[in-house]
């Protein structure tokens, strides 16, 4: 039997498998409640991973000051979200512990971004599922997962953290990540993306097991402690893969910082990953002039392309941290 | 802080006024109150409101920016500076285990928590305090009775009749009970006040009914039951009633010898003591022959390893080490409130309810449950309520962020009755001796405001 609620804790382990920068300090998702509202912003998740039009939504509340004001336009986003038909209002979508109705569906799209629709019957309500369809829509789904709630703070809209029966907020953001990483992994599943020998599905158009890349590195990597063959990067313990997305960084993007860390490990037990032999989730924190005038989104985009090849042949994810040296320097 | 002489006021029989309302949602017919009410009532006299508000420091406080005006009593009431002193009294200098210590601070525990038990039974007019048992909550209180008399004595067939109005407390357990005894529930619905139909009621007791479980006074309809005539016409048949008096043990007087009831519950946070703890009054000839509830020290006479005896009521009842600090809280909340008189403030919060009721009236399109007042319907100070097109979560998120108006929003526990009134939630406010008209008139006015930014954004 399903339950219908994630637990922050149970959240937290899956999304612990998730990449997770921890080169610079921020606040992982708690598994206890969360900071109280006071919170100093050092403790807060940065803004850069949220989702970009998140991050509008936040400064634009953040530039209304009056209360009230911030009410109407909370408001507004209810008023202007898209009707959710009733085929949708289901028991899976309501999500649980609103003393109103909130109902939230969500959809991949082909390139597995979620998408989602919400409707409630308090206006107040519809304003925060709003706000959340608004800000999260068309994202991938490690971005979504990511989230933490932390950032309800900033709106200053004075929203209970308490992880409680009754936060209709944080459990509207509970169900929306939670019905994310179920998609995602049903269509992992249906892709056969993950492990040797499966046989890709039609609807995959990127068959990722393939057995003729030499990418195949087994012997060595897995664990992320393991030498690697060539010999570097002893130290970090990266396989060759690791190896070879820092030399393709390197080789781009002439960083005056790389670090690139395997925590594949963290994701043995992940379904995503099953079957397949490691090497499959890296955190990268890069410094590099190449990322001036490039917005957060651009500089994602041009390591994802620089790593194309790997993420067709058995990378899962890359979590990112990308700085250019003056905002290094400026810290 | 208010000083002021408090008079003790003759009870106003309801005088027939002139102006009609303005919501047609509003029974229609409904009168105002005509002003010698209210003339004397400034004449001089400081309202019982205005004299006890210094009393708890907690209505002291600005939330949200706004000074706070607390209209959820019924969830739970605020403590007075007694309460908190015999709290902080009792952990400072004699907190100690109860019943079984020979020493000087167990002693004085004993004596302290024995007595509260006395004017819990004195309170409700019990014969004896041998009475009252000691519970949690009143919630713990009906599930003893459940589980404890509801298990031995009810056989497949039998009839447990309740009101579609009543709170989860008061059916789930019996839903329970029911299921693994056979035992059937049978409900009876509202009549066209919006009252639990006691004609229908009456039609329901037969001789298969072995208990009857009803509320006192509603916490969303603030309606009140004549539960002397219930308990004639379930003892006529040879049943027993259960009284759910959460929301009049604080507020009126409460006389279970006159009422005749056989098992009556209440809370101690509703009635201005601590949380954490409440009690079951039942007659003595039912505890006597009532098995164990919970299991454990206390409870026991004698402990064996292959059986135990049990002590007599109420001890049998309580097992484990009880909550000795706030049961003496309690006692010290029953002393308040004598201090006062329950009738004193019955009077004064019966005026509280119909102005509340009244200017509640004036807000367009608001829908207000329960019965209208009247000459022999009154009804509680509490107003459950919605205004067309508004979620009450809305109105209730706004009141207190802009306002510092704290109600509550949902079902309050009652989800089989806003079934029946076809709603999801509805908006509550419910009002104790230490508020205040000019509490209400904030409230009115803070909910004024409130509908009319909900109703510009449409």
């Amino acid at each position: 039997m399903k339950p219908l609620l994630l637990e922050i804790s149970e959240l937290a382990s899956i999304a612990a498998t998730l990449p997770f920068s921890r080169s610079i300090s921020f606040q992982k998702i708690p598994t206890k409640s969360p900071p109280p509202l006071q919170a100093s912003s050092t403790q807060l998740q940065p803004m850069e991973e949220l989702p970009p039009k998140l991050q509008e939504i936040i400064k634009l509340f953040q530039s209304v000051e009056e209360p009230k004001a911030k009410y109407e336009q909370l408001m507004f986003y209810g008023k202007n979200l898209n009707p959710l038909d009733t085929q949708f209002k289901t028991r899976e979508n309501k999500v649980e512990g609103c003393v109103s109705q909130v109902w939230v569906r969500a959809y991949l799209d082909q390139d597995k971004n979620v998408f989602y629709q919400a409707d409630s019957d308090s206006v107040l309500t519809k304003g925060l599922a709003a706000l959340l369809v608004n800000g999260l829509s068309g994202r991938p789904v490690q971005e979504v997962l990511r989230i933490s709630p932390d950032f309800a703070v900033l709106l200053g809209l004075q929203q209970s953290l308490t992880p409680s029966r009754n936060n209709g907020f944080l459990n509207m953001l509970k169900l929306m990540q939670r019905k994310a990483l179920e998609l995602l992994i049903e269509a992992e599943k249906g892709d056969g993306s993950s492990g040797n020998g499966q046989i890709a599905n039609d609807n995959s158009e990127k068959p990722v097991e393939n057995s003729t890349s030499d990418s195949k590195v087994d012997e060595d990597s897995g664990v992320g402690f393991s030498s690697s063959k060539n010999g570097e990067d002893s130290s970090s313990g990266l396989g060759s893969r690791g190896t070879r997305i820092k030399k393709k960084l390197e080789k781009e993007l002439s960083p005056i910082e790389l670090e690139v860390e395997d925590v594949s490990y963290q994701h043995a037990g992940h379904a995503g990953v099953r079957g397949s032999d490691g090497e499959t989730h890296f955190n990268v924190r890069i410094v590099s002039k190449e990322f001036e005038g490039k917005s957060l989104v651009k500089r994602h985009r041009l390591i994802y392309g620089l790593l194309d090849e790997e993420l067709q042949t058995g990378l899962h994810a890359l979590s990112i941290v990308a700085k250019t040296p003056s905002e290094v320097e400026a810290k | 802080m208010m000083e002021g002489v408090v008079v003790k006021l003759p009870s106003f029989p309801f005088l027939y006024p002139t102006v009609s309302p303005s919501s047609p949602n509003c029974r229609l017919g409904f009168r105002r109150f005509s002003a010698p009410l209210s003339a004397a009532v400034k004449e001089g006299s400081v309202s019982l409101g205005h004299s006890t508000r210094p009393d708890f420091p907690i209505l002291h406080q600005k939330v949200n920016g706004s000074n706070l005006v607390y209209l959820d009593n019924a969830a739970t009431s605020q403590k007075p500076t007694a309460v908190l002193k015999a709290l902080q009294d009792y952990y400072e200098t004699y907190n100690s285990n109860v019943h079984r210590g020979i020493h000087y601070l167990s002693a004085k525990a004993t004596d302290e928590y024995e007595l509260a038990r006395k004017k819990v039974a004195a309170f409700i007019n019990a014969s004896d305090s041998t009475e009252i048992v000691f519970t949690r909550n009143a919630t713990e209180a009906i599930n003893l009775v459940a589980y404890s008399w509801g298990l031995s004595n009810l056989r497949p067939g039998n009839e447990i009749i309740l009101s579609i109005a009543e709170h989860h407390s008061a059916i789930v357990p019996w839903q329970i009970v029911a299921k693994i005894t056979g035992a059937i529930l049978r409900f009876v619905s509202l009549d066209e006040n919006e009252v639990p139909d006691v004609e229908e009621l009456r039609g329901m007791i037969s001789e298969r009914t072995k208990l009857v479980v009803v509320h006192h006074v509603s916490n969303v309809l603030g309606s009140v039951l004549p539960i002397e005539d219930i308990v004639i016409w379930a003892h006529a048949v040879g049943a027993k009633v259960l009284v759910d008096a959460c929301q009049s043990v604080p507020h009126m007087v409460v006389d279970v010898q006159g009422l005749d009831a056989d098992f009556l519950v209440a809370s101690s946070h509703k009635m201005c003591g601590p949380t954490g703890v409440g009690f079951l009054f039942g007659k003595s000839n039912l505890l006597l022959d009532m098995p164990p509830f919970l299991g454990g020290g206390e409870m026991i006479s004698d402990v064996f390893l292959d059986h135990s005896t049990y002590a007599e009521p109420p001890s049998r009842f309580e097992a484990g080490t009880p909550a000795i600090g706030e049961a003496i809280g309690l006692g010290a909340a029953i002393d308040y409130l004598s201090g006062i008189g329950m009738q004193k403030i019955h009077d004064y919060e019966m005026e509280l309810a119909n102005y509340l009721y009244e200017k509640l009236c004036s807000v367009p399109n608001i829908r207000i449950y329960g019965p209208k007042p009247s000459d022999n319907i009154h009804r509680a100070a509490l107003c459950s309520f919605n205004v067309e097109n508004i979620h009450p979560t809305d109105l209730a998120t706004f009141l207190d962020q802009q306002h510092g108006v704290a109600i509550r929003s949902g079902h309050h526990c009652a989800q089989p009755l806003h079934r029946h009134l076809g709603v999801n939630a509805s908006a509550r406010a419910s009002l104790h001796f230490y508020n205040t008209r000019e509490d209400v008139d904030e409230f009115i006015r803070s909910l004024d405001d409130t509908v009319s930014f909900f109703n510009s954004f449409k």
